[in-house]
């Protein structure tokens, strides 16, 4: 039997349920040399704001058991220079490209969404309303259904290419399932779930945090219990797909995401310790498939006996 | 740039605190320049978690050997200080720009604090190995220490200047301070102006870019940064310049002017 690896998400068929989270993965060619970027089921982007963000002051990361935290800050060089200087390159690749979206207000996404749909090469977008490390937006947008809803709905009517529109949701909530609810009645055609918790570390010998904006958004094997629950939850709670993340290394990991719920999913800080972990993780898919006799990625939630 | 599974060659105490692993490095890995550095995973499991990343001490392309000097700081580097010499180690390099050559008719005057020493030592190498040819001068290593317990038992090139803070060994004062004296002692005058390349702690580089200022010198520093992919993508390894900007330790660095850091903000 050879399983069909592709997965839908709105009407952008991706080649296969395993992308890269933004952030953790540049624009792509950061890593060309040490993998094959082009068959990737989606490369999802650093974030694009409208204006360049230098980023955080340092130290903008920190390791803590089985995770890390970090506080990057949201840092990229801006809208018209991801037009000019990283679309270009992105075009070119094979795999599905999805710009991450993110912005102070309301209006910023509008401006980054607007200006990208006059562009080609663009697979679809992600939605970043979720970053903990930034003082404005963000995690603002994210843990407030209704400015949930209004801003996807917003960004919904504003799409003339009919690319999906997939809501970064944040596990820094009371009840993730109402956002992720609202996301879908905004018009959203996929939620991601989950970007990093808030968590914090500190020096006991230096006496102080442990990052220079002293919390930060965990992630990594740490969270991904916590990932997969929202995954479930969130399953349960919507009509369109999900998209899990956190802290997947192997295929066992995605599989527990894959049968939770999700459609497909991302790897994020596991591209830090194995650029290869992607790769490595369809292959792994591929076989529990062939093993457990799922014809598609869509009969995996299925095979769930709960 | 590779991502491989090396073997360990040899894993060996240098000083009471440092440590130097040597691994076989094919020449299609690519070839580790002076200043460039390559991660390591130190465990096959999630804890430690990240790559660490170690600068380059040596390289030899005859046999395939690359070596990296490291401190015994936590967890992870007591792990690789256990890796025995057969087994194999996951190493991805080489990674990041290197320290440029020196001028024609220059003299390079290298400075390593602690354990900043492993890409000083081997950039002394290099540029004493190719001097001949490259037009310059023999280069002068400073290498500076807390103490002569931590002083590395390796055969240092001829002339070296080992400076100590206790004076338990050597030149009893600062790198800096050594390299201010060689400077004044004539062992380079009008004719070969010095240019200086150095890692170290964040106030040893400050004190050299003051005295690259005042020599009208060129000022190559090693910068250090925490760091997670160590290939440019995930903006961590952050070092902010005195223009304000950030540049990537891994990706524009680790070598920088030195002139264009902000040292206070290290």
């Amino acid at each position: 039997m050879n399983p069909d690896l592709s997965v839908r998400i709105g009407n952008l068929v991706l080649p296969n349920p395993v992308g890269v989270a933004s952030g953790t993965f540049g624009y792509g060619s950061e890593y060309e040399s040490l993998m094959d970027v082009d068959a990737l089921g989606a490369l999802y982007t650093k974030a694009v704001t409208p204006e360049p963000r230098p980023g955080n002051e340092v130290p903008r990361i920190v390791e803590t058991p089985s995770g890390m935290l970090n506080s990057i800050g949201l840092a990229n060089p801006g809208l018209d220079a991801f037009v000019r200087d990283k679309l270009p390159e992105l075009r070119s690749r094979r795999c599905p490209v999805i710009v991450n979206v993110a912005g102070a207000s309301e209006d910023d996404y509008l401006r980054v969404l607007e200006r990208l749909e006059d562009e080609s090469g663009i697979a679809g977008y992600e939605i970043n309303v979720s970053c903990p490390n930034v003082s404005h937006g963000g995690l603002a947008f994210g843990t407030d259904p209704a400015l949930v809803e209004r801003l996807t709905a917003r960004l919904r009517g504003t799409l003339r290419s009919g690319r999906p529109l997939i809501v970064k949701l944040s596990p820094n909530v009371t009840d993730i399932a109402e956002v992720a609810r609202t996301a879908q009645a905004g018009g959203a055609d996929a939620v991601s779930c989950v970007n990093t918790l808030v968590g914090m570390a500190v020096d006991v010998e230096r006496l102080r945090p442990r990052l220079a904006r002293i919390t930060g958004g965990l992630s990594g094997p740490a969270i991904r219990p916590v990932g997969v629950a929202c995954v479930w939850r969130v399953s349960r709670a919507v009509t369109i797909p999900v998209i899990g993340i956190g802290g997947i290394l192997e295929a066992r990991d995605a599989l527990e995401y894959l049968l939770a719920g999700a459609s497909a999913v991302q790897v994020g800080t596991g591209n830090f310790l194995d650029p290869g972990t992607a790769a490595r993780v369809l292959a792994g898919i591929r076989d529990w498939m062939v093993r457990h006799g799922a014809a598609r990625v869509p009969d995996i939630p299925g095979l769930l006996r709960a | 740039m590779r991502r491989f599974d090396a073997e360990v060659l040899e894993n060996r105490e240098l000083s009471r605190d440092y440590r130097r692993i040597e691994v076989e490095w094919p020449g299609e890995a690519g070839t580790p320049a002076p200043g460039a550095f390559l991660t390591v995973r130190v465990s096959g499991g999630t804890d430690p978690l990240l790559r660490r990343p170690f600068a380059f001490s040596g390289y030899d392309p005859g046999p395939g050997q690359a070596s990296f000097i490291f401190q015994i700081r936590g967890p992870a580097t007591r792990l690789l200080a256990g890796r025995r010499p057969g087994t194999a180690l996951d190493v991805l390099g080489p990674l990041g720009k290197g320290f440029p050559d020196p001028d024609p008719g220059g003299r390079p005057v290298l400075v390593g604090g602690g354990i900043g020493l492993g890409p000083i030592l081997y950039a002394a190498r290099d540029f004493g190995s190719r001097a001949a040819r490259g037009g310059w001068e023999a280069p002068v290593l400073v290498l500076g220490f807390r103490t002569a317990a931590q002083v590395p038992d390796l055969d240092f090139p001829e002339g070296t200047m080992i400076c100590t803070d206790d004076g338990s060994a050597g030149f009893k004062g600062t790198a800096v301070q050594a390299a201010e004296l060689a400077g004044a002692g004539g062992r380079y005058g009008p004719d070969a102006p010095p240019s200086y390349y150095a890692c170290g702690p964040a106030p040893m580089m400050a004190a050299l870019d003051r005295l690259a200022v005042v020599r009208y010198a060129p000022f190559w520093a090693a910068a250090e940064q925490w760091m997670a992919c160590g290939v440019g993508a995930c903006m961590s390894c952050a070092v902010r310049l005195k223009d304000g900007s950030f540049a990537r330790a891994c990706a524009e660095g680790p070598v920088f002017d030195g002139a264009s850091i902000d040292w206070g903000a290290m």
